[in-house]
């Protein structure tokens, strides 16, 4: 049984002529969390990017070695952008959202809404919402759909300590069901409700 | 809003030819009007992809690409639907208030509702590749404009020939041929130009 999703092989990235990234190459596992940490400006971002097949990279690949063909379809992204609209109600980001037909997909987002304690805005435009509201409701998208991978740019900007915790209990159940997670951070995360494995990225 | 600038740019053009003799400006008026039309369609071309660049539900969109194609379709649809279809109705009904001729009237239309879809097809590629640069709308409208002449030349002809009663179908069908060759062209270059330009 192999345990790994994707296997990054010395992916290097030029822009301008300044080199960005150079020679990475790491695993992403199964059911296990990947902490990209590092300076700013020392291409964090850009991984995601390549990661996720927005970027090319001018140098190495990025291979599915998970043994499902549509993998790449079943990874969230959520980066610096939160990807809802501003004129569409909570609920209605969260609709959207789902990909697949569930039957229960009331439910589904009843319960992401309560697990993020925003029952009482479901009702509010996204843009009426603050900064680190509309994060959550890009975060909670995550709890909506299946997929097999999130990939999340800087999960922690913006967010109070109170969510901080609740994304960290939501991503540990997310791990133990089998799912993985990679993001970004400023810092490495030394203790934590789940396992985190720390990559340290140099510019 | 479409309609609004077709009414200002039709009031202004009848009060500046008001010394023109009348059968003159019979003549002139549906092509004063398709070329009103066409710069009203390169108004908000730039917008057919903007809002889904800056909220960031482009990007993931374009991540999960599955039917990819058919979604820009559908967007390029939906501004079609919203920027030019009122045109396309209410032009010819003001050709026909101002006193131009049932048969011309009814080329003008059909002429605006394979043009329109044709420059937003064209627009809509324009709009992609411009898309990650803050101010795009002079670029937009000159990389579009040579694109538009074609168009521009058919459509005018075949409604000045419709005026003279000379026979337009040559210019029907050039029309809707640069209609079908777009539609084949733009999803894939699309697709292409906003993965280019979200790198």
């Amino acid at each position: 049984m192999n345990n790994s999703l994707i296997e990054i092989k010395n992916v290097s990235l030029l822009r301008n002529e300044k080199s960005i990234l150079e020679n990475i190459s790491f695993k992403i596992e199964k059911s296990k969390a990947l902490n990209l940490y590092g300076l700013n400006g020392s291409g964090k971002t850009s991984l995601l990017k390549i990661i996720i097949g927005m970027t090319e990279p001018t140098s190495g690949f990025i291979e599915n070695v998970s043994g499902d063909e549509d993998l790449f379809k079943k990874i969230i992204y959520i980066g610096h952008k939160y990807g809802i609209k501003g004129n569409l109600t909570v609920e209605e980001n969260l609709s959207y959202a789902l990909t697949d037909n569930f039957e229960d997909s009331q439910l589904i987002i009843k319960e992401a809404l309560e697990t993020y304690k925003m029952t009482k805005h479901r009702g509010m435009l996204t843009k009426n919402l603050s900064h680190g509201q509309q994060k959550k409701v890009s975060l909670m998208k995550t709890l909506i759909t299946n997929s097999l991978l999130w990939v999340i740019d800087e999960p922690y900007s913006a967010l109070d300590d109170e969510s901080i915790n609740i994304f960290n209990s939501a991503t540990k159940k997310y791990l133990e069901k089998g799912g993985s997670l990679i993001m970004t951070s400023h810092k490495e995360i030394k203790e934590s409700f789940f396992t985190t494995e720390n990559y340290k990225i140099y510019s | 809003m479409p309609i609004v600038y077709l009414l200002i740019i039709i009031i202004f053009f009848n009060i500046s030819i008001s010394y023109v003799a009348k059968d003159i400006m019979l003549e002139l008026l549906p092509l004063m009007i398709w070329i009103s039309c066409l710069l009203i369609c390169i108004l908000n071309l730039e917008t057919i992809f903007k809002e889904d660049y800056d909220d960031g539900t482009l990007e993931m969109f374009l991540i999960n690409n599955d039917g990819v194609e058919f979604g820009i379709l559908i967007k390029i649809l939906s501004h079609w639907l919203l920027s030019n279809l009122p045109i396309v109705i209410v032009a010819p009904l003001i050709a026909m208030i101002l006193g131009l001729d049932v048969a011309t009237t009814l080329t003008l239309f059909l002429t605006l509702l394979i043009g329109t879809p044709t420059m937003s097809l064209i627009g809509s590629i324009a709009a992609a590749l411009t898309i990650s640069l803050r101010k795009n709308k002079i670029l937009v409208s000159i990389i579009v404009l040579p694109l538009y002449v074609p168009i521009l030349i058919f459509g005018t002809s075949a409604v000045n020939n419709s005026f003279f009663k000379i026979n337009y179908s040559a210019e029907l069908t050039l029309m809707s041929f640069l209609f079908f060759i777009f539609l084949l062209i733009t999803p894939l270059a699309c697709s292409k130009a906003l993965k280019i330009s979200l790198d």
